[in-house]
């Protein structure tokens, strides 16, 4: 048997796509589906003149799973199992989501103590998701120290949720109408000493990085959209928060008991990346102030309805959208039933989708680093996105 | 209030919706060809898209569009139905570009075609897979958009709906509808009381 | 420097196996020092399971390395994908000769020391070019662009910093530039020309690619640019010549600015790479600390700051020289 040439074959589906739009005189470039920035096995197909992007094109499905389809042959149950794997980093909102939508759909109440204990949860994981791209993103911009600064803290984050749930990364904590269990008391003075460490902690994330002057000249007014491109792409998120729209699912359409909570909605206006870097370690600081909140006002009681809803139990007939803001944007999941054994369809709204689908009209004209900068920027979790 | 950039098109069904039971503050219908002309009225008004979903329903493949607004949020929901056998609907990509991809990943959930999408190739799925739509449903699985979108304690209130659009009318009026309708009825309250007789019957 | 004798030779030979040991060493001790360096900046341990510390770690390294599979891309440029490593690490090597690490340790001192240096240090571009296009990558083919245009920018202030100390010294000697100098820190020429030792500084970082100008190798960019196809030795090679021209550059700095072997009290070669080492462990801790600049970044630094202040600095001293 002889040896396949490999650069005789004249590429594959995509990238013969992708050349029949270039330019004369341009290098197609292949970045991923294996490179150190696109976290994961995201692929984009660059066209570039010299170091300037004349056209770029992401390819997804390397990580695609048919979530979707998964979830008409589950029973609503078993479908939560999926939620943790959906966006690794935030898996908890997505937990969330399924759990929501189902319970929109059923007309289940969900007792007040589990309420707390999901907000907890999420904001808890927010922080942590958040603490994971700031030092991935540093990281992408070449400096290799903040990283290990911000997984010290997640650590101390994902001790505290393997306390609730048991797992460390992909949770399926929540249960139809509450959550799996009560948290153990040394929880929550693990939490209330975290609380003001976390506090300490970020205004050395700011100290150490934010200011550098290399960080700013590299992502201060790069990849600039406005409120206009937020609307035609769906861009939710930090993403909006940075372009200025004060927009978030926790105060627009009010789940669970976050109307109770008081926290801002960080906006900036420039649109930029530095702008979407501030909305999410401003972010940070909002959910410790949910969570303090959460601590203090957190009642006794059962963490599950009186007679919940069996794993295998059947919806009842209709549809419901449940949206809940992620760290990443807006995750909606939309269930229909035919009041069958599984649901009928689910769509899985993913924020990352929607925000990556941008990427081709930020990176146009721009430099390969500054095009690595934007990418960092839209907080890519490829799973998420493929689905 | 009908939204205003509804409000000057002729759809075939909009119903104000209950936040809390559906999620979504209005439910409509959409004519196929009106599609890009309301998307553009949606965009111009400042509504962002958040999704375009298939659903494989008995009376014919459906393309679900849900929008949002930012600053005055509530959820529009609006449904587009082709026949099964030709599946195709006005892409609204030029309008929404973020609908490119919603659009791609249709076609290869369920084989639908939006014309016009400048880059129709498949998004997630192999290329070679091109044939194969796992969220199709075969013929005798298909639920009825009555189930689906009209169901009992829905709380819709019509607004409008246009002259001969039944697919969504509460009651049925014929004998065959009624007989579809009824065993679906009867077998709900049944699973309910089994699984959750708590939640079931507020609902 | 006259007659060609056997006692010249003989020197030469000693000097340049004694050269490759040090390097070869150094290479290694800096390997560790880096990792250790990099675990104490991040908070972490470091390497520090073979050997007190993890010392053996670089030798183990460098064993995997010398038995690794050395792969060349078919359409790869098979003499010239081969030539380049070789052709990165052994002017280095030549490079340590002129060095005067004390008036006894130098194992040979031309008079155009200095000028030796400069000139050979350019070949190190040669090779990062004809790795880069040997290796049929694109991304190889743009760290080598990189490598080019920003090691030639970056030639040029060294060279006016260097200059200066020159003027001022009337040699291009280097030991001789050393022996004029005092053994307390005030009398070293970092006094005396502080805006050309950080001009020098700044430009060590562009001239090695070391992190925040190591965009030649931008590993978020350009997975590992030039060196991207090596595997092996190759690597090993390139590697290796990365922190010989570190630990160069830095004897070539501790020489021109910082007294070179002399110290306060018992002058010798200790004195020499006690401060070379103090500015590796900066190198290394900058490289632990900043961000990635951008191409356009570095290049404005250097012709819009760089160049005109070496230049005025340039003038500035052959001003004062030509007056006093």
């Amino acid at each position: 048997m002889t040896r396949p040439i490999f650069s005789d074959t004249k590429g594959d589906f995509y990238s013969i796509n992708f050349e029949k739009g270039a330019r004369e005189n341009t290098i197609i470039l292949n970045m991923g589906p294996q490179h150190p920035s696109t976290h994961g096995v995201l692929r984009i197909l660059l066209e570039l003149d010299g170091e300037y992007i004349v056209r770029a094109e992401p390819v997804l499905g390397y990580l695609h799973r048919m979530h979707e389809k998964m979830g008409e042959v589950k029973t609503v149950g078993q479908y939560m199992a999926n939620m943790g794997r959906v966006d690794y980093l935030h898996a908890m909102a997505w937990n969330w989501a399924w759990a929501g939508a189902a319970e929109r759909l059923a007309g289940i109440e969900v007792p007040e103590r589990a309420e707390y204990l999901r907000i907890i949860a999420t904001e808890l994981n927010r922080i942590a998701s958040h603490q994971v791209w700031w030092g991935a993103y540093i990281l992408d911009l070449g400096a290799f120290t903040p990283i290990l600064y911000s997984f010290e803290d997640r650590e101390k984050i994902l001790d505290m949720l393997q306390m609730m749930s048991g797992a460390r990364l992909t949770f399926s904590y929540f249960r139809l109408g509450g959550v799996a269990n009560d948290v153990p008391p040394v929880f929550f003075d693990r939490l209330r000493e975290f609380i003001p460490y976390m506090r300490n902690r970020l205004n050395m994330y700011h100290a150490l990085v934010t200011g550098n002057m290399i960080l700013k000249q590299r992502i201060e007014g790069i990849g600039v959209m406005d409120v206009d491109a937020c609307n035609r792409y769906g861009a939710t998120g930090p993403m909006c928060r940075g372009s200025g729209i004060a927009h978030d699912t926790r105060r627009a359409e009010p789940y669970g008991l976050y109307d109770r909570f008081d926290f801002n909605i960080p906006v900036y206006h420039e649109g930029c990346c530095m702008a979407r870097y501030m909305v999410r370690l401003d972010e940070i600081e909002e959910s410790l102030k949910i969570l303090e909140q959460a601590v203090a006002a957190i009642p006794e009681g059962p963490v599950l309805p009186a007679k919940p809803l069996k794993f295998n139990a059947k919806l009842p007939a209709g549809e419901a959208y449940y949206a809940v803001e992620g760290g990443r944007g807006k995750i909606g999941v939309w269930v229909a039933s035919d009041g069958g054994k599984t649901p009928y369809r689910i769509k899985l709204r993913a924020p990352g989708f929607s925000n990556l689908s941008i990427f081709s009209e930020l990176a146009e004209g721009t430099l390969i680093a500054d095009s690595i900068a934007i990418l960092g920027s839209l907080d890519l979790v490829i799973p998420e996105v493929d689905r | 209030m009908i939204p205003a950039p509804l409000a000057s098109f002729d759809l075939l069904y909009l119903a104000r919706e209950d936040h809390a039971r559906t999620g979504s503050a209005w439910l409509g219908v959409m004519a196929l060809q009106d599609i890009p002309a309301i998307a553009k009225a949606l965009l111009a008004a400042g509504y962002h898209l958040e999704d375009i979903s298939g659903l494989d329903a008995a009376e014919g493949a459906v393309a679900a569009y849900h929008f949002d607004h930012f600053t005055t949020p509530g959820r529009i929901t609006l449904l587009a139905l082709a026949p099964h056998d030709a599946p195709v609907f006005p892409s609204i990509a030029a309008i929404y570009q973020g609908a490119e991809w919603h659009e791609r990943e249709t076609r290869d959930f369920f084989g639908y075609v939006f014309t016009d999408n400048p880059n129709f190739i498949p998004l997630l799925l192999p290329d070679d897979m091109a044939d194969i739509h796992p969220l199709k449903k075969p013929e005798a699985a298909r639920a009825s958009l009555l189930t689906l979108f009209a169901g009992e304690g829905r709380g819709s209130e019509v607004q409008r709906k246009a002259e001969g659009f039944t697919l969504l009318d509460q009651p049925a009026p014929t004998a065959a509808d009624d007989a579809k309708a009824a065993p679906a009825e009867a077998k709900q309250p049944e699973a309910k009381a089994d699984d959750q007789p708590d939640g079931g019957k507020d609902a | 420097m006259n007659e060609f004798s056997l006692w010249t030779v003989f020197t030469l030979v000693v000097g340049l196996v004694a050269i490759l040991a040090f390097i070869a060493g150094n290479a290694m001790a800096l390997v560790w020092m880096e990792r250790k360096v990099a675990g104490f900046i991040q908070r972490r341990p470091g390497p520090n399971q073979l050997g007190p510390a993890g010392v053996l770690q670089s030798v183990a390294d460098a064993v995997k390395l010398l038995f690794k599979q050395i792969l060349k891309p078919s359409n790869a440029d098979s003499i010239i994908f081969f030539l380049a490593p070789i052709l990165s690490f052994f002017p280095v090597a030549l490079l340590f000769m002129p060095l005067p690490f004390s008036p006894f340790f130098t194992a040979y001192s031309p008079n155009l020391g200095l000028l030796l240096i400069l000139a050979f240090s350019g070949i190190n571009v040669l090779a990062v070019l004809l790795a880069g296009w040997s290796s049929n990558n694109k991304y190889s083919l743009y760290g080598a662009a990189r490598g080019v245009s920003q090691s030639v920018a970056y030639e040029i202030p060294l060279l006016l910093a260097v200059l200066a100390i020159a003027f001022q010294h009337g040699t291009l000697n280097l030991s001789e530039i050393v022996e004029q100098q005092g053994g307390w820190p005030w009398q070293w020429n970092v006094f005396t020309q502080p805006l050309a030792f950080l001009i020098y500084f700044i430009s060590i970082f562009g001239e090695t690619n070391r992190s925040p100008f190591d965009l030649p190798e931008a590993e978020s960019e350009l997975t590992a640019g030039f060196h991207t196809e090596y595997s092996g030795m190759g690597f090993a090679l390139f590697f290796l010549a990365e922190y010989a021209n570190m630990v160069l550059v830095c004897c070539v700095a501790t020489a021109l600015f910082l007294g070179g072997w002399k110290g306060p009290f018992l002058d010798g070669f200790w004195w020499f790479l006690a401060k070379a080492y103090g500015l590796l462990f900066i190198m290394m801790w900058v490289r632990w600390t900043y961000p990635r600049a951008r191409f356009d970044m570095l290049l404005n630094l250097n012709w819009k700051w760089l160049l005109p202040l070496g230049a005025l600095n340039l003038l500035a001293t052959a001003f004062v020289m030509k007056l006093f």
